[in-house]
This record gives structure tokens, sequence and C-alpha cells, in this order.
């Protein structure tokens, strides 16, 4: 299976990691936390309105000027090929490749001028995965794994899913809050299932049961190295969960899209992409805290709008409109939290790489969108320049984005971890929450 | 070469930051060592901030030396400001300084009024930072401060650019060269000295930018104060010009100890030990037989141990039987198999990437793999298998292009791989798709030869390093001349391929897929096909120096001809591109004062061992991520060099090691240590190991013997299954994350556990078939003792498609439902109707490879269509299995899947399991289930 692939290689999280982590370092299997997460932020505006969530990420770095936040007056040599086209939303206008969410803008908030400085792939993304800026002697955790923590769901269903790869993992959480990574994407009307999750013909559940009382008898070799650290302590939980998930028809349930009648199922559009946002749904639907859906590709330093128009746009515009239609439809959206962001936006200037041009990295000025939960649809907040070239005053940053993110999921943006050592480690470390966004 | 070394002042090891007790007496402290370097100081210029503390010197700054790095300290050049790819305000400084031409333009750009050197306070570089003028980077320095003196001197001096040539910066002597703390809190300032090739010198501790690798540890200032935090080692670095110094910080566990080198200790074992007693650890004892056994089978040859092995080993009573046992695991088929995969993860062997290279599909990594396989069985030397790689040629000598694609054409077709290993080159390496442009096969070269990432000096000077884009881009020049596309030739083979094509009725002209599939049929009908071949186009080059060269004369110019040239990284004298580079570039990397070549392998091998390296990560060597241990780095290298390169030496030398051998149990002083190698750090295995761990433990001794001889199945050598879609084995190594190879990065492989391993080894269709297998270990052992064996049998297909299996069938049984349900006359008229539609159905599970029984008979009874969860064989055991065979088996099962015999408890439970058991050989398979699902299994230990 092949995934998109960036310009400058994926996995590639560990370019900051120079000089790793010491003795005494930050792995952390076992912290502990300061103070239970929010309790004197319960109704204020927005906080925790959102149970579950879902995360859709852009890997590549989306254009902001050709998706979101369109120039057109802007002269030639930034302005691009695409024209804006009127949303259901007074005042606010989108690219006209995107027909069907601007027929949903009332349901989902527009963040322009969403600024940061890191140029490079693997960085940025670790950056939105986070909201917090990488720095060399920690690696924070991803969304869903501090929902895992936080928010778990029953054992017999996953807490956080990947569709089909997690953008970035656990960090100093530890591995044991690691997504559920399903390896491959549903395909439009056929049976989904993941690999392992059904009992094979031929073994029934006592046997599963008998077998694994057998194995917590037998599997004690490493029980003398508790402290070994989260390898260990991961292992375990995931071999509890594994044995969880497989003796109930719970998550099997949840996955089998084909469970949707086809009206419902052609919402979403019918490449891979809409019926991941299809699956996030059902997932969401069946208790999953998190799913991360990903759409690659957006890395066009070559023939930016063909391949806007012809593959991406018309992709992102079915899925994510039929995932909040579909939500809506399900009573979902209120209680959904949604965050799609890229690692940063695209050069204003165009290039002249091929005969059509194309856009670079470009962190300083980019695009989200987030909806669901307590957030208010159909608003802009923020504003670029005149050319997109940055926030026209002050800039929303990766960390405001996710402290909201948090907010709107009744996580304390501001909570603390504690690391083995007691370094308290803020959960969000430069963020304020988007007040906007709930009002 | 550039090489920046830390120099030891007054020779003392340490400088202690604060307060060490002064009975430990190796120490000397900080104050005391600035006095004693007095008298050196004198010479040495004084810092910028007093020369030009009042503005009232007549020193004119230079640009190289003080404007530049000034900037950098002011955070002019960072990437969030002017350093920017888009600059910032229209002003665009080089990221990290540098690129002193360009920085110096964007200054003195005209009308811009950044430098004014007629109205010098207006020039906006004075007015900006001082926020005199709006600066939406606000205010980074005073009126009047040293550092606006500096920039307004350098102004008022005419603001010159440092002349044509950039200075070399000889040294930066960072002092102290190493800290040691005994507490918190406590603070040490750094000093440096730069010292150039002009023989000047001066203090620029003020110029300088500081990180920490771990500020947890040691945290830093951007004036260059260190602050102690926890307890542990790391390092802090100082970038000034060019240079990249890493100061080594530690503050030990327990009371340190300097000692002398134990030479008679084994050398690996004798510096880990100084280091270990610098932090005060003490390491973990040697660990027991069976964990050496496992560990070494694993790390060395990819395969857990035969059960015989196992039980010989156990019982050997010699003191060397270690060593013994290393040298039979390096003779081992296994041994060459599962180095030849690593070389093939670092050497970058995707079939993806060589997918139109050769005619057939799927045979390139095969026949690289094989390549590489070959050579460690022979043990040739690691710089003569690089060598065949480097300057591999696509003909041998001697060969014209008709024998040369007859040969290839032989190796192409099935079994060909052991043909194409035994010629002299490898060329493959430099066809792949994404190894085609100059800086994509810089930064790839640089990546598996040097473990060194140069890419971030592609568009910048590098943060880490001392690579400036300069150096990328005279590296990358290098191979330009160097054409290996599919389906091009060198000149004199042109006539040869176009009569070729002809004789299979192709020309020049045909392409894509007409000209592949045709290739492909030949091919396979035995006739020899043309091949693309790799050559040295050094005579374009030279031909158009010369014809430039020819036309400046005409316009009456004298000229010298000007051929290109490329440098080798770090190399002051370029390599003219009239030849192939190529042969001076392997001499280079074969040469003993390669400072990355054998450093690169031996980190990695290394990290094969340990799980990390002593660089780590291993691929990325630099100089602000120094090895956690360098004399260790330093002489592994050079004995490895001494060696000649022999990859076996390299082998025996670690695992004889009690480094290697230490028990994963942890005292007070190394529980937090995982740098420092004070005792095994449990890891998970790599994908590959855990396949064929599954494997091997289920089979019969019989056929696990005759496997680990063949490697048939194995995922050790089994190349093709990494990317064939279609082999079973390709999903488990995914789930494992086995390296994609596809960015040269060694973390493309993944050792992280994750939830859906554990659902796999759990629950996944292939462990249930494996342990189901008729005639597998449980199927065999239950046959021997007397038990019933069930007749189920696991479905052959993957889950999803096996909900697909369910789907279908439940379509067809509710189509034949409705049908019973219709009176007899529609029946009638229905059933052709019914017929028609269950056809469709029958073909799509006949794809799946299900079989529907006759129509009647589901007419008959519907039933039929449900699972065959009914047919299973429910007789009871009758029999009372004699306990001493019980023993015997439970022991067979513990040493083939964990190498070793379980202890009484174990024995115990496995036992009264069995005996509780309604059907015998069921408990059978479950034991043998729960073992490949403990975590002791699949985590080294």
């Amino acid at each position: 299976m092949r995934f998109h692939k960036t310009c400058d290689g994926h996995s590639r999280r560990d370019m900051l990691k120079a000089g790793c982590l010491g003795l005494g370092g930050l792995t952390m299997s076992q912290y502990a936390k300061l103070a239970e997460a929010g309790q004197e932020n319960v109704g204020k505006t927005g906080f925790g309105r959102a149970k579950r969530a879902i995360f859709i990420e852009l890997p590549g770095g989306p254009s902001h000027m050709d998706t979101f936040d369109l120039k057109p007056d802007a002269p030639d040599t930034v302005r691009g090929k695409f024209k804006p086209i009127a949303t259901n939303v007074a005042g606010i206008q989108i690219s006209e490749h995107l027909p069907k969410l601007a027929a949903v803008t009332d349901k989902f908030a527009i963040l322009r001028g969403v600024s940061h400085t890191l140029a490079a792939h693997q960085l940025g993304r670790e950056y939105v995965n986070t909201g917090s800026r990488p720095i060399p002697s920690l690696e924070y955790p991803c969304f869903g794994s501090v929902l895992s923590k936080e928010r778990p769901a029953d054992d017999d269903i996953p807490s956080q899913v990947a569709v089909p790869k997690a953008g970035h993992g656990p960090g100093f959480l530890g591995i044991r809050y690691a997504s559920l990574e399903t390896n491959s994407t549903p395909q439009f009307g056929q049976p989904y299932a993941v690999r392992g999750l059904s009992l094979a013909a031929g073994i029934g559940v006592e046997e599963v049961q008998q077998r694994q009382q057998l194995l917590r008898k037998l599997d004690r070799r490493f029980a003398e190295f508790e402290s070994a650290g989260s390898l260990i302590e991961g292992l375990d939980r995931f071999g509890e969960q594994a044995y969880s998930m497989i003796t109930s028809p719970r998550a099997r349930k949840a996955f089998d899209i084909s469970q949707e009648s086809d009206s419902f199922s052609k919402l979403f559009g019918e490449d891979p992409f809409g019926q991941s946002c299809m699956l996030a749904l059902r997932l969401v639907e069946s208790g999953v805290t998190l799913t991360s859906v990903q759409l690659g590709g957006w890395d066009t330093h070559q023939d930016n709008w063909t391949k806007l128009s012809t593959g991406l746009l018309p992709k992102l515009d079915a899925g994510l409109s039929g995932l909040l239609a579909g939500l809506e439809l399900r009573g979902l959206l209120d209680s959904t939290a949604i965050l799609v962001t890229g690692e940063f936006g695209r050069t204003p200037k165009i290039n002249d790489r091929s005969a059509e041009g194309g856009r670079d990295h470009y962190p300083r000025c980019m695009f989200m969108l987030m909806a669901g939960g307590g957030v208010r649809g159909g608003q802009v907040i923020g504003e670029s320049d005149d050319t997109a070239s940055g926030p026209r005053h002050e800039g929303i940053s990766p960390d405001d984005v996710a402290a909201s993110f948090y907010w709107n999921l009744g996580i304390d943006p501001a909570m603390e971890y504690h690391s083995e050592t007691g370094r308290p480690i803020t959960l969000v470390r430069d963020g304020h929450v988007i007040e906007k966004l709930f009002a | 070469m550039k090489r920046f070394c830390v120099r030891s002042v007054c020779g003392a090891a340490f400088v202690a930051a604060t307060c060490l007790s002064p009975t430990s007496g190796y120490a000397a402290d900080a104050s005391s060592r600035t006095n004693n370097s007095t008298a050196a100081i004198s010479e040495i210029g004084a810092p910028a901030s007093e020369r030009f503390a009042d503005g009232a010197t007549s020193e004119i700054p230079n640009f190289q030396k003080h404007v530049t790095p000034l900037l950098g300290r002011l955070g002019c050049n960072g990437r969030a400001c002017h350093g920017s790819f888009q600059g910032r305000g229209d002003f665009r400084l080089s990221l990290f300084g540098y690129d002193f031409k360009a920085d110096h333009e964007a200054m003195m750009a005209e009308n811009t009024g950044r430098v004014d050197t007629e109205d010098i306070e207006e020039s906006l570089v004075l007015a900006k930072p001082i926020d005199a003028e709006l600066h939406e980077g606000g205010k980074r320095m005073d009126q009047g401060s040293w550092q606006y003196n500096v920039l307004r001197a350098w102004i008022a001096g005419g603001a010159k650019a440092t002349g044509s040539d950039v200075l070399v910066l000889e040294e930066l002597e960072v002092t102290p060269s190493e800290i040691l703390f005994d507490a918190a809190d406590s603070k040490i300032e750094l000093k440096v000295i730069a010292r150039w090739s002009d023989g000047t010198a001066e203090n620029v501790t003020e110029l300088c930018r500081y990180t920490s690798n771990d500020d947890a540890i040691a945290a830093i200032t951007e004036s260059g104060q260190v602050t102690s935090g926890e307890i542990g080692d790391t390092h802090v670095v100082v970038s000034y010009d060019n240079a990249v110094v890493p100061v080594a910080v530690i503050r030990p566990v327990s009371t340190p100890k300097i000692t002398q080198l134990d030479s008679s200790a084994h050398r690996i074992d004798a510096h880990i030990q100084q280091k270990l007693d610098k932090l005060g650890i003490t390491p973990s004892p040697v660990c027991n037989d069976s964990d050496f056994l496992r560990r070494a089978s694993l790390d060395i040859t990819g395969t857990l141990p035969r059960t015989e092995l196992v039980r010989s080993f156990l019982a050997d009573t010699s003191t060397d039987k270690r060593e013994r046992l290393v040298d039979q695991l390096l003779d081992q088929p296994a041994y060459a198999a599962w180095w030849a995969t690593r070389l093939s993860d670092w050497t970058g062997n995707n079939e993806e990437e060589l997918n139109n290279v050769l005619p057939v599909r799927n045979v390139a990594s095969k026949l690289w793999y094989e390549w590489l396989r070959q050579r460690l069985l022979q043990n040739v030397a690691y710089d003569d298998i690089i060598e065949g790689i480097v300057i591999a040629k696509s003909r041998e000598e001697g060969e014209d292009y008709g024998t040369y694609c007859e040969n290839m054409s032989d190796a192409c077709r099935p079994g060909g791989e052991t043909q194409f290993a035994q010629r002299e080159g490898m060329p493959l390496y430099w066809s792949r798709r994404n190894f085609r442009l100059p800086e994509e096969r810089a930064i790839g070269f640089a990546y598996t030869f040097l473990g060194v990432r140069i890419e971030c000096a592609q568009c910048h000077k590098h943060p880490f390093d001392q690579w400036s884009k300069d150096d990328f881009d005279a590296f990358s020049k290098l191979f330009v001349p160097i054409r290996a596309n599919a389906g091009a030739v060198g000149k004199d083979s042109k006539e040869d391929r176009e009569k070729m094509l002809a004789s299979l009725g192709l020309n020049e002209k045909t392409k894509g897929n007409v000209l592949r599939k045709t290739l492909t049929q030949s091919l396979e009908k035995g006739k020899t096909v043309p091949f693309g071949e790799l050559y040295v186009d050094s005579a374009n080059a030279v031909q158009r120096a010369k014809s430039q060269a020819a036309q400046m004369k005409k316009k009456g110019k004298k000229v010298e001809l000007n051929i290109p040239t490329g440098k080798i990284l770090g190399q002051e004298i370029g390599i003219e591109l009239d030849r192939d580079p190529r042969i001076e570039l392997m001499a280079w990397l074969r040469s003993a004062d390669n400072p990355y070549f054998a450093k690169a392998l031996v980190n990695r091998v290394w990290a094969n061992y340990f799980g990390r390296g002593l660089v780590d990560p291993t691929d990325d060597m630099n100089l602000a991520n120094p090895p956690s241990n360098e004399a260790v780095l330093d002489y592994l290298a050079t004995e490895f060099i001494a060696h000649d390169f022999d990859l076996k030496w390299l082998h025996r030398e670690i695992t004889s090691s009690d480094t290697y051998q230490r028990s994963a149990e942890a005292n007070d002083t190394n529980r937090l240590d995982r740098r420092n190698f004070s005792r095994h750090i449990p890891r998970r295995y790599p994908a590959e190991m855990v396949h064929d761990a599954v494997l091997l433990a289920t089979m019969t001794d019989a056929t696990a013997n005759e496997t680990t001889k063949t490697l048939e199945g194995m995922a050790i050598t089994d190349a093709l299954s990494l990317y064939g879609d279609t082999k079973s084995s390709a999903f488990a190594l995914q789930v494992f994350g086995r390296s994609g190879r596809e960015s040269n990065c060694d973390c493309d492989r993944s050792d992280s556990p994750s939830l859906l391993q554990s659902v796999y080894l759990r629950n996944d269709v292939d462990i249930h078939r494996r342990l189901a297998d008729r005639s597998g270990w449980v199927n065999q052992t239950c046959r021997d003792l007397g038990f019933a064996v069930s007749n189920q049998a696991i479905d052959e297909k993957p889950s999803a498609d096996q909900a697909k299996v369910e789907r279908f069938k439940q379509m067809v049984k509710s189509r034949i439902v409705e049908f019973n349900k219709l009176p007899q006359k529609r029946q009638d008229q229905a059933r052709t109707k019914l017929k028609d539609q269950i056809k469709i159905y029958s073909k799509r599970l006949a794809e799946a490879g299900v079989t529907l029984p006759p129509l009647d008979a589901l007419v008959k009874n519907p039933s039929l269509l449900e699972s065959d969860n009914n047919s299973k064989d429910v007789e009871k055991d009758a029999s009372v299995a004699d306990s001493k065979l019980l023993t015997a088996m439970i022991e067979d099962a513990y040493v083939r899947t964990l190498s070793r015999m379980p202890q009484q408890d174990e024995l115990q439970t496995a036992l009264a399991f069995v005996n509780d058991s309604e059907k015998k050989s069921d408990a059978v398979q479950s034991l043998m289930w729960a073992l490949l699902n403990t975590k002791e299994f699949i985590i080294s230990h």
C-alpha cells in the first residue's frame, strides 16, 4: 500500500532530536497528573460540549489561497487560477471547487491567518498534531493520545483509531496511548474490517477466554522489570485491549461500513477519503474517542491547480461536507469536535517549477477548519493580509487552535502532566482558547 | 577537512561547575582554570562587548566575523524572521547565516535604506532593531549598546563585504570542554575563542548561538551560561560561523570516579566502564545462557535458535561456549540473509523505485538482495561490497553490449539472481527513480554511506553541522555525469541496442507499455532483450566547456578551459568531471582518515545489537549530535578499518563484550540509563524476525531445520515479500513496521509496538492457520501423544475477504429463503431467475475460494450456507496422557518459542491447563498460542 509522500520524505521527526533523551530524560512511562482536568471550567462557554472528536489531517500542506482564503484582487504573481464562490453564509466565500462545502458553511468555522514558522513537513505535522512547537528534549502527544488517556473508551472499542495511519505518536504519554492504525482505507460499496478483529471460523469466544487466562498466568517474565518502561506497560495494555475487542462484536460492527445504506454512503463521495470520513462517523457513534483521517497529496510544488481541481478538492469537498451533514443527521454534530488542518499553507508567490506553476511550503499563513461541539459554524475567525502572506492582525497559532480543540472536548489546555522526575509539562504550552469560536 | 575540535586547554578532563567535594581531587574548578589560561588570553582579542563598549574604537568590524554572527545572535536571520524563505518586510537573509555574498547584497540593496553610509543612524539595520522605526520583530538591542556600536562601526567603515574569499575558521575553542555538575541549579559560563586561518584569535563568547540537546539536564542561556538540572548526561552546543561544537554536560547518579582505562578488559567494556564511572553508574551483570543464546541468535541471524541448539547450549559446560556460538551463528546462511536485508535497508533496495529498470517486474530488488547476500555469505570486506555499488558498471570487463544483454536476460529469468550475484558491480543502486537528480543522489549517498543527513544544506547552512549550501551544491555536482536511466545506453552501444530492438520488431520510438510488454514476453520466450546501462557522461561536460572556451576566444577573450568540477563533502580540492568521479569518491570512502564511512557502518551494526546507536539516530551523524561514547565508536571504526573492513570481526568484537551481554535487570544506578549501555534495554524485535519466529515455532523440528537451511518462506531473506501485496506475509511485515526503504531514513523501520500488532498475534488468520497447520508442530505433537486432532480448517482468507464471503452467503441464503416462501407454481417460474442471481454470487465466491453447494441442495437445506463452525470435531479424548510425555511436550513448547526451559510454576500451570481441558489437542494449541503471545516472545531480553 502506498501513502502520499511529501517532498522531504516522511518520518523525519527526529531531525530535531539530536542528542536525544538522556538518562533521566522524559521518556515517562509513569507520570502523575497534577490536577484533575478542568473541573473549574465546567459551565464556561463551549467547554466540554464535545465528547468525541474527528481529526482530519491534510498532509503535504494545502494551499490556503486556493481553498478557504482566496484573494481575488491580489496581483497575478500570487492570485492563482480559482475563483471564489458564495457560501450559504452571507459574506463568506471559498474556492469554486468546494461547492458542497459552500452549501454547509454554516456548520463549520474557518480560521484564516493561522501562522507558525516550521516549514518542514515532519516538524510542521508534529506541531499541528500536538499543539506544541516541537522541542528537542520532549515529544508531545498527539490529540488522540491525550484523549485516550483522559477520555478512554470502553475496553472493547479502541479509544483512538487512525485511518489509515497516525500523523503523530503518543510522545511522552507512552505507547500505551498510541492509536489503532487500520493500515488500510475503506472502499465504497465494499465490506470493511480491520484484519484480526473478527474471530476466525472454528474458534469460539469461550476458547479465546480460556487462552487469555492461560496467557495471563504465563506472561510474567517482565513483571520484575515493571519500571523498564512504557514498552512493557504498553504491550500489556494492547494485549488486554486486543482481547476485549476480539471477543466483542462492537468494534467489528463499527468498522463495517457496508452496514450503511448506499444513499447514505454516497453523501461522502465514493473515494476512500470520503468513505474514511463515513467510517469516522461510525466510529464516533460507537464510542471511539478520537478518529483521525488523512487525505494526503497536498505538497503541490508543481501543477498546483490541476492537482487541486481534479483530485484533492473534490475529494475533500465530498468527504467533509458528507461528514458534517451525516453527523447532523445522526444528531452527533453537537457532541463531536472536528479539526481539519494541514501542516502549513503554501507560498502566495507562484513558483515556476512547472509550466503551470506551483506553490511551496509556507507556514506563516495557513487555514484550519473547526466544527462541532460548542463551535459556532458559519463564521470566519482571523484574517490574512492582502496577499495572504501573513495574518493581517495578530495571527492565530497552532497552539491556540489546539487549546480551543481541547477546550471544546472539556480538557483544560493548561493542565499539567508530570515527568518521572517531577518536571511539570503543560499540555498546550503556549496556547490560548479562541473565545470567538464558541461565542 | 574542516573539522572543529574542542580543545582541551589544561589537559584536565573535567571542569567542575561548583563546589565539588575537595576530596574528589580530579576536578579543577572553573576559576582556577581561567587563571591558568591568562597567558594565552593576552594574545586573544578581547570580546566585542569590551572593544565596542563606548563606540570610540577605530576598529572596523568584519562582516563574516562580527556582523553576520551578531545578526544571528539578535535573531535577525532566524526562520521566523528574515531567515524565512520569503524574507520578512522584503528583507531576506540566509537562514543561519553563512551565505555572506547574498546577505551582504541583501543589506546593501539599493533604495532600501537598510544600510546608509552617508546618514549612518538612519540605516534601517540600526533603526529597526532598536525599534526606532516600527519593527515587527520588536526591539532586539539598545541604542548605544555594544551590539549597536558594532553595526554602526561597520557601516561607518564603509559597510564592506568580507571579500571574495570566505575566511576560514581554523578552530573554535570552547572552555570548559566538558562540564561535571554535582547538584541541580549550579551555573557555569562558557568561554569561546575563535581562531582564524589568518592567525588572529578573538573571544567570541557573545557572538555565538547556544542550544542544549536536553534542557531538562542542562539549560543554556543565550549568553552561554549553563545551568544544571536533572541527573543525566547531554551536550550543550555552541555555533559560530560554520563551526558547531558540542560540550558534554554530566550530572552523575552517584559519586563519580575518574578511572584509568582498564587495559585487561575487553576494549569496548573498558571504554563503556570509563564513561559509566563518570556517571556513577554500576552496570548490570552479564545475562544467563538462555538469554544470551536467544539474543545472539536473533541479533546475528534474525532467527530463533533451533530446539537442539537450545538444549545442547544449555547443557554445554565449557567456558568458551558463547564465543563458539557466535562463530557458529556467523557461519549460518541466516546470517548472510539477515544482514543482506539490513544492507538492503540502508542502500535503499526498493522494488517500486526500480519499477521500470528491468524488462520484468519484481526482479530488480531480488537481484539487488541476492548480490548483497552472496557477498555476506563469503564475508567479502565491507569496503569491497560498497565499491561494487559505488563504482558499479553495467558491463563487466571485456563484455560487449550483446553479451551483456544476453547475461542480463538470463539473470532476469527465474533463478537468475545467482548469476547476477556473480557480477562485479551492482548498478541498480544508481537506477532508482528517486535517485536520478544530482541533489537526490547527494542526499541518498550521504545517508547510505556516510550516515549523514545533508538535506538541510540543500537550501541553507546546516543548523547542526558544518555544511553550507555551497558544500551541498559542490557535492551534488559530482553526480551529474552519471547516467542510469532505464532505457539509456552509452554512445558505443546505441547501434547494438537499435539492432536488438529491431530484431524484436521494435524501434527507438517504442515506449511505455508496448515496449515493456514485448520485452517481457520476448524474455520469457528465451530471447535476449536490450537492457539500459549505466554510463558516465563526462565527454559531454568537457565538450561544453571546450565550446564555451572557443566562443570566448572568438570574442577575443583569453580563457582557460573551464571544466566543471564537483567536490567531495568537506574536501577543498574539486574533482574535474572529465572522468568518472566515483573512483575518487570510493577512494575517499575507504581511506583510513574518512571521518564517516567506517563509523556509519559500525554505528548501524551497533544499533542492531543494542537497539540504539552510539550516535543516535543512526543516520544523523552531525557535530551537534556527538556519540554517547566517542571512545567506543572511534575504537571500533579504527579497528574495523585495520581489520580490512572485516564484518565478521566487527560482529565478534561487539558480541563478545560484556556490554553486549548485560542482563536487562536494572539496579538503582542504571534504572534510568538509556544511552550508556549499562544494561540491556528490551526492545521489540524487527518485523521480519517476528514473522519468522512465529513460523519456526509452529513448525515441526524436521521442517524447521530444513527451513533454516533453505530459508524458504522466511522474511529475513524473502525480500520480494516486502513489496508484493499478494503474499500474506506482507501484511504482518507491514503491521510490525518493516522498512519501506523510501525516504533515506533509518526511521523507515519501526520497532514500536501497537494495538494492531497485539490483535495480529492473538487473532489473525495467519496465526490461527499456523497453529492449526496439519503438518505443523501442534498437530504432530498431538498425534505423537495420541490426542485426537480436530478436523477444523482455518479459513484461508484474511478477514476482509471472509466478511465478504459471509455477506455473499447471507445474500444467497436470503434469496433462497424468499424463494422457498413462494407458492410452488411461482417457484417454477422463479427458478431461472434465482439460478442467474446465484450464478453471480457463486462466481464471486469462487474468486474468494469458496464453492457453493448445488442449487437443489441449497433449496432443500439453506442452512448449508451457515459457516462451518459446526463441523468442528467434538470427539473427546479418552486417553489420559502420560504426565512425563506431557511435561516433555510443554518443555518443547517453551524451547521452541522462548528458547528456554519452563520454570517449575510455569510447568505446573501448563500441565494443569492441559489436564483440565476436555479436548487435549485444543489445549496444546492454546498453550502454543499463549506462548506466542507472551511479551517475552517478541521482546528482546
